[in-house]
């Protein structure tokens, strides 16, 4: 799947690090018996890249944005019927208004 | 029999008349909606689990949620150019779908982590 799942996997790495680092420092707090007031600055740095990196790969994996337009581009297929060998007419096209500049030969 | 003459221009005709009903190439238009609905799920799973390692209860975590919630839907209207209207039928589809399902994922893992990390 490329690059950007492999960054996503990494950053949920990162993310499962922090995780256990937080574990650790909790253990720690116990033993001296302090309460949670917030997670050790290096985790919250960890967490923000195991973020960014998360968000990157969310964007980039599921796929490319595709264009809906009919007459773009890169919708060629769209635009077949307008050959006069592949004309249909029992279409939607039937919803337009009728174009009256159409010669009769 | 009938010719059309120009076909191309009067393709361009047709599609400037004001009574134009906008069709739009509805297999593109579905793909792009799963691909906001797959992104949307992942950054709520990524977004519960980091909820849940830095402790946040109750408002704060909801609100984390709506934050990283708002940081997809940035990331998702750079990933289509600003140029919305070439991709989706409206904004809404952009700003607001997928934002109640990804709030179930995001308490599950959210509730998933901090069990794991703060009680156990």
């Amino acid at each position: 799947m490329g690059a950007g799942f492999f960054v996503g996997v990494i950053g949920v790495l990162i993310l499962l690090h922090a995780a256990y680092s937080t574990i650790q420092y909790r253990t720690l707090l116990k033993i001296t018996d302090e309460q949670f007031s917030g997670a050790p600055i290096n985790v919250v740095i960890e967490l923000i890249a195991g973020l960014v990196l998360c968000t990157w790969a969310a964007l980039t994996v599921p796929g490319k944005f595709l264009s809906i337009l009919p007459h773009s581009d890169e919708n060629r297929v769209v635009s077949l019927p307008d050959n006069l060998d592949f004309m249909i007419f029992n279409h939607r096209g039937k919803a337009f208004p009728l174009d009256m500049d159409v010669k009769l030969k | 029999m009938a010719i059309r003459e120009d076909s191309s221009v009067q393709l361009k005709k047709s599609s400037d008349s004001l009574d134009e009903i906008p069709t739009f190439n509805a297999e593109n238009l579905q793909n792009n909606a799963r691909i906001i609905n797959y992104s949307r799920t992942f950054m709520s799973i990524i977004g519960g689990v980091i909820a849940g390692i830095l402790g946040f209860t109750s408002l704060t975590g909801f609100i984390f949620y709506f934050i990283v919630m708002a940081i997809t839907t940035v990331g998702l209207a750079a990933k289509a150019g600003f140029s919305i209207h070439s991709y989706f039928d409206s904004w809404n589809r952009v700003i607001l779908d997928g934002i109640l399902g990804g709030l179930l994922s995001f308490v599950l893992f959210w509730t998933f982590a901090y069990d794991l990390v703060h009680i156990f």
